[in-house]
């Protein structure tokens, strides 16, 4: 690994590496380049993940000839399809070293940290949801339940805003979450429940590349990853198409030759 | 181009969570959680994720404020340093020490807030001492 990209940064095939290094013990995103070569033998692949193609897009739009390429585990590569798709960061200019999920001793392979389930606790079992939960098993709950469960869940919101900061695919300049007919601005709390989370989950829709990070980054434990899950298999059921796994446009990003605001058959 | 992440710790409260700050070509653009912190587990609140915000705010005050004739203007250290001595004392003459308050402040290290504690009680002899970070 480093010296293929020891070999993408000399021969100028990428103008920067994004990967990992240990700085203090953590695991650090870091910026590799040509002109501190020796660095690279420090190139780390990481147990925690960020999103690298993030940073790749804030870096692009500031310097959209710049030549990136970053370490990449599966989840990455799937929102490096969503974002091409979207036009945030266009594949040609990303060069990807393709690596494993998370390192664990057990497994050589698609067993990133994430996708290890934690047990819930108790509390969290009687009136909430479990994270664990598959879609199919949320679905067969009763329907009463089901909605005060949710209702629990969604009303421990702190709106922090970190599902949406985090989530790779995650970049329009005007946030539904931020309009102030929708949700109220600045730090009024509680947020409106379900709302806020129901206007993200309906974005997320033909987007989310199910890569957990918001999951991992709600402070308060909302099982965000099964909510966008199930609007994902509507937009499959519908639409038959998977965020960044098949390829072409996404069902949402297609706009007809003549713009209509009629009704049309699904 | 130069782009860079900077661990970092946040200043807003007594947590103490782990941060990243994104920065480009020098300047500040952003922040993310520190995923592996061991306090904040990767999970921020709003001021946390916010914290570049106020560093590059252009409504950041870069100078001390001194109230003269009942509008607030910019003022050198010197003078209001100066200025907060001279009622600091004349206040406590006129009505003893516990007439006064100290506000410290979630912006400044640890050891600066040591000295302001220090300072509150040994030299204006007030226990009257507070931070904003107190949750
Ligand atoms: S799992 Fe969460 S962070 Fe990842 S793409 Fe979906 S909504 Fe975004
Ligand atoms: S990360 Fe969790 S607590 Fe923060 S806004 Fe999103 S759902 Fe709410």
């Amino acid at each position: 690994m480093k010296d293929t990209v020891k070999k993408w940064l000399e021969e100028k095939q990428v103008d920067m590496f994004l990967g990992y290094k240990m700085v203090h013990g953590h695991a650090l995103p870091y910026c590799f380049q040509a002109d501190r070569l020796d660095e690279v033998d420090d190139l780390v692949v990481s147990r925690e993940r960020y999103s690298l193609e993030k940073m790749a897009t804030h870096i692009a739009a500031v310097y959209p000839e710049m030549k990136i390429g970053m370490l990449a585990r599966d989840c990455n590569q799937r929102a490096l399809k969503v974002l091409d798709i979207w036009d945030q960061l266009k594949k040609d200019s990303v060069t990807t070293f393709n690596v494993n999920c998370c390192p664990s001793p057990l497994k050589n392979h698609g067993d990133c940290s994430y996708l290890e389930p934690s047990p819930v606790g108790p509390v969290k079992v009687e009136l909430g949801i479990d994270n664990n939960m598959s879609v199919e098993h949320a679905e067969h709950l009763d329907q009463k339940e089901r909605f005060a469960h949710w209702m629990y869940e969604f009303s421990k919101c702190i709106k922090c805003y970190g599902c949406r900061n985090i989530c790779p695919v995650c970049f329009c300049k005007d946030c539904s979450l931020e309009h102030p007919e929708l949700i109220r601005s600045g730090g009024a709390l509680p947020t409106e429940v379900p709302l806020f989370h129901l206007v993200r989950a309906a974005h997320m829709a033909g987007r989310c590349i199910d890569c957990g990070l918001c999951e991992d980054a709600c402070p308060m434990d909302i099982p965000l990853r099964l909510l966008y899950r199930k609007v994902g298999s509507s937009v499959s059921d519908l639409f038959g198409y998977r965020p960044g796994i098949d390829e072409g446009k996404s069902p949402f990003n297609l706009i007809g030759d003549a713009p209509t605001t009629e009704p049309r058959p699904i | 181009m130069e782009y860079k992440l900077v661990p970092s710790i946040c200043s807003y409260c007594g947590c103490g969570c782990g941060v990243l700050f994104e920065v480009m070509d020098g300047q500040l653009v952003g922040t993310m959680p520190l995923k592996s912190h061991p306090v904040s587990q990767g999970k921020l609140c709003i001021k946390g994720w916010n914290l570049h915000e106020h560093v590059i705010s252009e409504e950041r005050l870069q100078t001390p404020l001194l109230k003269t004739n009942g509008a607030l203007q910019e003022a050198s250290w010197d003078a209001s340093i100066q200025t907060t001595a001279e009622r600091f004392k004349k206040i406590i003459a006129e009505h003893g020490p516990d007439s006064v308050a100290v506000l410290a402040s979630a912006k400044v290290t640890n050891e600066e807030n040591y000295l302001i504690q220090k300072f509150t009680r040994a030299v204006l002899g007030t226990n009257n001492v507070d931070h904003c970070a107190r949750l």
